[in-house]
């Protein structure tokens, strides 16, 4: 039997049914045509249903960050470096949504429609104070009402899960992302998971600082150092990666893992907005529910 | 004996060092906190988990890399061989990156397996290309090097094209030691014993290949039968050791060096010392980087440490590289000349004007083919002509630069990409990134400019050494080359922005050109350009070496200093336009030639007409064939340009 708390069929159906409540409006009466690079923004925008007519990587969004759900017509402009213009002018936005990680482009884009820029990872800034800002903003410009509702929505969702999490056993969390068997990534309170933890009374078992872009790969051996943990362990990871990892002595030996403190969740794109944010606190309510009634 | 003891000093030396970094690591190693219980039991774990496995497995690896660089060396007879400079550790790389992202049936199949296939494979296209040379050492080793920057540019792309799920390959790709538990040591130690067993029976054999080929035969050694299996016996160790750990630079050449400076002499004796040098080497580094890290974290990768040591060991061992005479790659007496060069030259413009209206209307779109004409043309005109344009001026000064190094050194096959002056602006630009954090383009450009120019600086000294050949020079670059991406490499490690800004560089996007690219590129290409034509004459002479030009009365040294610091200028502005690996400044110079350019100033302006040329279509091809995903255009003008080198070195016995 695993050690790790592994999300069923039905579990995971169960968490998808809490996002569909979230009543995600359809984009039928078509508003703005809007496009962006960004994938915070993307998520953003399809969670309260604007009319996306291009973005970045959309094969690799459907695999990292899974929800919201991409409609088919949306134009693919290529790798978030070197997003295709051609194509973008092709799908004849009449806005466009970009954050400050791809503000060189700019110059280059507003030959096709007005840009607007919601930073959401700033050095020293809470990204997720950012998130409801720029979902707000974004909301009231393409006047999508489902916005405002995300936000009050959202917060009322993490006040609960806190007087929930405060009946818990009141362990720091570890959120990470492995990157093979030995590495792994680290999230920390300046990331969207570190604030997510914070609005639910969680504690962030990682207290060092992180930068806000990416962080640099620590070693597996340092999961030693936090032995109180609950480790969170966050897809996408290369599937042999972990089969490694749970085999070996050293996973074995870690206090978390033999007081059945591990926790498996779906993938979330780590560098998200407000629907990432959702996604990793219903994950986290679930996961820890479902270990307290066996 | 008198001559023997000044020998084991330095090797005692070594060994004291190692002792006592680590006694050092073990006194100071970070300690878990919290409940001591608990904690006095993961700090056990991890002492005997963590720690000790990977002190284990520092010795092992550098043991098996030290052996199979001595086999390798031995075998091609050429003392830098090594799984770094012969493709091994690249095409490993690139399988995994292959396997891990774009191949999802693959993810079953271990990264083992993974890396010894892409190992097998890039050893095997280097072999298949040195096979009609009867496996030459010099085509070999140019050949390995070769195949490793093509599979290092498509790695790149691949990486880039992954985006963050890609950190476990930056990761591999720079070779971590880090372990936590003994299955890495289990699986690699049976394999270095098994290596040293084969070695030692290949020993007599391997004596016999230290003599030359045809004394080797009428001992009745079977010349391909022995070598080819020490080459796997030495890619199989290589293959093993970069699938546990990854990537560690150099080693295979440090540690016969090492083993030779520590006075061994004999075959037998250099396969004794070489994997104890590797070893003492790998383990001493893993050791440091461990201390000097904060915590529990490391300095800087391990393998991207060694890999510092490979571009000076390069250039220390380039005296002893023996058996340049069977290739040369100077320039065919019997090549032709055109009758009307000057007509010629018309119509290489004329086809590059054709080109560029091509390029700027014919792309795919979502619905298929299409000609862009009238209101849709002016639409995305703001879209494709910067690109262009810097695609353009960028090739062309890189025509310009090649063709400028070319003359300097008297070489054939020297160009800014070759000589490591484009790695040595990719230096430049990782000081200028640590020195201001958020550089503005414009400080940008200069670091790489400072970096171009002692790059070149560099090379041409060594060029003026008398008796350096053509290969030579070019394995010169290739260490100024690999000295300067480890530098760039331990940066990437370290996966903050800065890395990005790199990859970014390396892979040579000319996608967000805009108008300050455009109007660099085209601004530069004049300024830089133009006075060349007025510098003829220097053009000419120079190449007839340093002796004969001062008798005709040309000042060498300032000369070759104003013409160095243009080619550096023109290839750092190059670099940052489209990264550093096209081979365009290689190329077009001998296109230029080949077609039948010879007088200088038709051969500068046909070299500057054919590199815009080549870039212009590199990057129109680079947004069409996975439309609407592109590649970077730098490591697709790479794709096109290193095969192209194959060729030329390769094709070079039909004149010989």
């Amino acid at each position: 039997m695993s050690r790790v708390q592994q999300f069923t069929r039905r579990t995971v159906l169960s968490a998808a049914a809490v996002l569909a409540a979230a009543r995600v409006p359809r984009a039928q009466e078509a508003g703005p045509r809007v496009a962006t690079l960004d994938w915070a923004l993307l998520e953003t925008l399809l969670a309260i249903g604007a009319n996306v007519v291009a973005a970045t990587e959309l094969r690799q969004f459907r695999q990292v960050a899974i929800k919201p759900d991409v409609p088919e017509g949306v134009a693919d402009l290529g790798l978030r470096g070197t997003p295709n213009f051609e194509v973008l002018r092709f799908a004849r936005p009449d806005l466009i949504l970009n954050s400050n990680f791809y503000a060189w482009a700019d110059p280059l884009m507003s030959r096709i429609a007005p840009v607007e820029s919601h930073p959401i990872y700033k050095p020293g800034e809470s990204p997720y104070l950012l998130a409801e800002q720029a979902t707000l903003a974004i909301g009231e410009r393409l006047q999508r009402p489902a916005a405002g509702r995300m936000v009050e929505e959202l917060a009322a969702r993490l006040d609960r899960y806190k007087n929930l999490f405060a009946r818990g056993d009141g362990r720091p969390v570890l959120p990470i992302n492995l990157g093979d068997a030995r590495h792994y990534r680290v999230f920390g309170s300046d990331s969207m998971f570190g604030e997510v933890l914070k609005r639910v009374g969680l504690a962030n078992a990682w207290t060092g600082a992180t930068s806000y872009s990416a962080m640099a790969p620590m070693g597996i051996e340092t999961l030693a150092s936090m032995p109180d943990a609950w480790i969170v362990l966050i897809p996408p990871h290369p599937q042999d990666a972990f089969e490694a990892l749970a085999e070996s002595a050293f996973w074995k030996a870690l206090p978390a893992v033999r007081e059945n403190r591990v926790l498996a969740v779906g993938s979330i794109n780590p560098y998200g907005a407000l629907p990432a944010a959702s996604r990793f606190a219903d994950f986290l309510a679930e996961g820890f529910s479902r270990v307290r009634n066996g | 004996m008198r001559t023997g003891l000044p020998h084991l000093l330095p090797a005692a030396a070594l060994g004291i060092a190692c002792i006592v970094s680590f006694t050092l690591l073990l006194a100071f190693r970070p300690h878990v906190p919290g409940e001591p219980g608990t904690a006095a039991v993961l700090d056990a774990i991890l002492l005997w988990n963590s720690l000790l496995p990977r002190a284990a497995i520092a010795l092992i690896a550098g043991a098996a890399l030290g052996l199979a660089g001595a086999l390798l060396q031995r075998v091609l007879r050429n003392p830098i061989a090594d799984a770094s400079t012969l493709g091994i550790a690249s095409g490993a790389e690139l399988a995994q990156t292959l396997g891990l992202g774009f191949l999802p049936l693959l993810t079953g199949i271990s990264r083992e397996l993974l890396a010894f296939a892409g190992g097998f494979t890039a050893v095997a296209i280097v072999l298949a290309l040195s096979w009609r040379r009867g496996l030459d050492p010099v085509t070999v080793a140019i050949s390995g090097m070769i195949v490793s920057l093509i599979a290092a540019s498509l790695s790149v792309t691949l990486v880039l094209a992954r985006g963050e799920y890609a950190m476990s390959i930056h990761i591999w790709g720079a070779g971590a030691l880090n372990q936590q538990d003994w299955s890495g040591v289990i699986s690699l130690a049976p394999r270095l014993a098994a290596g040293i067993l084969a070695a030692a029976l290949l020993l007599r054999p391997l004596n016999v290949l230290a003599l030359d080929d045809s004394s080797a035969r009428s001992l009745g050694v079977a010349l391909h039968g022995v070598r080819f299996s020490i080459l796997v016996l030495a890619v199989w160790l290589s293959a093993s050791v970069t699938a546990t750990v990854g990537i560690i630079g150099f080693l295979g050449l440090a540690a016969p060096t090492m083993a030779r400076f520590c006075g061994a002499r004999t075959t037998g004796q250099v396969m004794m010392a070489a994997p104890l040098a590797g070893a003492a080497v790998l383990f001493l580094a893993d050791c440091l980087t461990q201390l000097l890290g904060p915590g529990f974290s490391d300095l800087v990768p391990t393998g991207a440490a060694t890999a510092l040591l490979g571009g000076p060991l390069l250039l220390l061992l380039l005296p002893r590289v023996h058996g340049f005479s069977a290739v040369t790659a100077t320039a065919d007496a019997a090549l032709r000349q055109l009758r009307k060069p000057a007509a010629a030259l018309s119509l290489l413009a004329a086809a590059l004007a054709i080109i560029f209206a091509l390029v700027l209307t014919l792309s795919p779109t979502d619905k298929g083919w299409s000609v862009a004409l009238g209101p849709l043309f002016s639409e995305l005109l703001p879209f494709r002509l910067p690109r262009i344009l810097a695609a353009g001026g960028a090739g062309a000064m890189l025509g310009a630069a090649g063709f400028i190094m070319q003359r300097v050194t008297g070489n054939p096959i020297a160009s800014p990409e070759v000589l490591g002056v484009s790695s040595g602006g990719g230096a430049g630009l990782t000081v200028a990134l640590f020195l201001f954090g958020f550089p503005s383009p414009a400080i940008m450009l200069l670091g790489m400019a400072l970096g171009s120019l002692a790059a070149f600086l560099v090379m041409i000294a060594i060029a003026g050494r008398s008796g350096f050949s053509a290969e030579r020079l070019l394995l010169a670059g290739i260490a100024i080359s690999a000295f300067c991406m480890a530098i760039v490499s331990m940066v990437l490690a370290q996966g903050d922005m800065r890395s990005y800004i790199l990859l970014t560089w390396m892979s040579g996007s000319t996608n967000r050109a805009g108008a300050f690219e455009a109007w660099t590129a085209m601004i530069t290409l004049v300024v830089l350009t133009a006075p060349l034509f007025l510098m003829i004459r220097w053009l000419t002479i120079l190449p007839l070496g340093t002796g004969v030009s001062r008798s005709i009365g040309l000042r060498v040294l300032p000369s070759r200093l104003v013409l160095a610091v243009l080619a550096a200028l023109m290839t750092a502005i190059s670099s940052f336009l489209v990264g550093p690996l096209s081979l365009a400044g290689l190329i077009a110079p001998h296109l230029a030639r080949l077609i039948g350019f010879q007088k200088p100033h038709h051969q500068l302006a046909a070299a500057i007409l054919i590199g815009a040329g080549v870039l212009v279509m590199a990057d129109w091809l680079s947004r069409v064939v996975i439309y609407p995903y592109q590649v970077p255009v730098g490591l697709f003008a790479a794709l096109i340009g290193g095969p192209y080198l194959l060729w030329l070195l390769g094709g070079k016995e039909r004149s010989a």
